[in-house]
């Protein structure tokens, strides 16, 4: 059990370090600095959407974070 | 409504309207006379509507939030949340009393939750670190959570990283029932008076722990996603102590285990579609728990910019779920053990929403402002959602209320 836990681990760990042969360069960010590609930009109203599901859903969770990844937070 | 007012602050308080020197005054006793000091405010509220036959449920959630910046490296924020619940509900589920309609046994409720929170962010260049406290009350609840959340850009910012950890301490009251050996025996609380300060009420613990990672990723000048996984550990009561279920012979305050682990697992992607100048946006959500729930969500949306100043956005979502271990719709006939249920939130269900987000951003004038504001947000956002319970009934009766709106409005703005 532990092994399996660790082993995904690694996966995971060298998955998001594969991600550093990912490069956009900054001078190419302005299509990702736009709102509507940036996670979490809704702010308050998406908490309030989530609000509504969590309350009418069995379920919980996962809803996202905020931030683009883009450079421009 | 969500507002969002920002101002600079050497405009006379008496030319601006009575919600923005209101909340300037706030910010200035937070932030006095800092070198930069950025400072922001919206409002929002949310008016959900659920109705069909003798139930309704009406929930409006107002709130207002206000930060500012502490030179570059701080931003202080607090806010503020309500939920005014009004509408009718069934207080024993499946009671053969009502032979006809279950549902006439239908009655009114009404309650408020209050919110209050405060945060702080430190942050560097490349680093940021969240610190958060909210308060909640209502005449039956009562709760602290605690939040601390990071977050880490690499490999030239385009990756994100984020990790959060959120402890909730909270209480419910609940009908004291010292003589109640047994959960058949147990009674529905009939109305909260007394909670917390009677005898005749208890209170109950429920410890809430929530994990959560994120990994957003730019994968080329068009293309972002974003990884979330959430996992919560729940200890203690977790029903609805007005609620009874029929049982047979008599009637009990649903019983549900204490506790529950919840694992969920999201992944949104953004493509921006060169030849429309909009983006199409999905998420989708694998999530089981403890309790035997697995669920699946899904959505499409595609937002669209007009001119420099509007955004328009449309979505569908679908959402499916299995019912909970201890679920059954007639628990005379298909009894499940030790624990039962009048909830159908923990049937099989599933539901549609269909809607559509406005956004309006003003541009600013040549000095970079409008009106004493330097930025300015209005949005507005209407959603319907559909339901389909094939395995719950009231009785012999489907439920009615079976469709929903939700409608918010917002604004926001920065001085």
């Amino acid at each position: 059990m532990v092994s399996q836990f660790f082993s995904k681990f690694i996966l995971i760990v060298c998955c998001v370090w594969g991600t550093a042969c990912v490069t956009v360069r900054p001078e190419d960010k302005e299509l990702l600095a736009d709102p509507s590609m940036t996670f979490g930009a809704d702010g308050k109203t998406a908490a309030h959407d989530e609000h509504v599901f969590n309350n009418r859903e069995g379920s919980f969770g996962a809803g996202g974070v905020t931030g683009g990844g883009c450079g421009c937070n | 409504m969500r507002v969002q007012l920002v101002s600079t602050w050497h405009v006379p308080l008496s030319r601006r309207p009575l919600i923005a020197g209101g909340c300037a005054l706030a910010l200035c006793v937070v932030f006095p006379a800092t070198a930069r000091s950025d400072a922001r405010a919206s409002a929002t509220t949310t008016v959900f509507r659920e109705a069909g036959g003798p139930l309704d449920m009406t929930v409006i959630t107002p709130s207002v939030n206000l930060s500012g910046d502490a030179g570059q490296a701080v931003t202080i924020r607090a806010g503020w949340e309500a939920d005014i619940v009004s509408g009718a509900s069934v207080r024993v589920v499946d009671n053969p009393s009502s032979e006809v309609d279950a549902i006439t046994s239908a009655t009114k409720l009404d309650d408020l939750r209050n919110t209050a929170t405060g945060g702080v962010t430190l942050r560097s260049d490349l680093a940021s670190l969240d610190l958060d406290y909210s308060y909640g009350h209502e005449s039956d609840y009562r709760s602290h959570s605690f939040r601390i959340g990071g977050r880490a850009e690499l490999f030239e910012r385009n990756t994100g990283l984020d990790l959060a950890y959120a402890r909730g301490f909270d209480r419910v009251c609940n009908l004291a029932q010292p003589r109640a050996q047994e959960a058949v025996d147990r009674q529905a609380m009939p109305t909260s008076s007394g909670c917390f300060d009677s005898d005749e009420r208890e209170s109950l613990d429920l410890s809430i722990q929530t994990f959560q990672g994120g990994w957003t990723q730019a994968w080329a000048p068009v293309f972002t996603t974003q990884t979330t996984v959430t996992v919560q550990l729940l200890d203690g009561y977790q029903g609805n102590p007005y609620r009874a279920v029929w049982l047979g012979r008599s009637a009990a305050q649903e019983n549900h285990p204490n506790n529950r682990a919840r694992y969920a697992a999201g992944l949104g992607t953004r493509l921006w579609i060169k030849p429309l100048a909009g983006a199409l946006q999905t998420f989708g959500r694998l999530y089981r728990d403890t309790w035997d729930i697995q669920s699946l969500t899904a959505e499409l949306a595609y937002e669209q910019r007009l001119g420099g100043s509007v955004r328009l956005r449309a979505r569908a979502r679908y959402y499916t779920q299995t019912g909970a271990a201890f679920f059954s719709d007639d628990y005379v006939r298909f009894p499940r053990g030790q624990f039962f249920t009048g909830d159908r939130e923990l049937s099989p269900m599933s539901s549609w929403t269909f809607g559509g987000r406005a956004e309006w951003t003003p541009a600013p004038g040549d000095d970079g402002k409008i009106g004493f504001l330097r930025g300015l947000r209005l949005v507005g956002k209407f959603d319907v959602l559909i339901y389909s319970f094939d395995d719950f009934h009231y009785g012999q009766a489907a439920v009615p209320n079976d469709s929903a709106f939700v409608a918010t409005l917002s604004l926001e703005s920065t001085f």
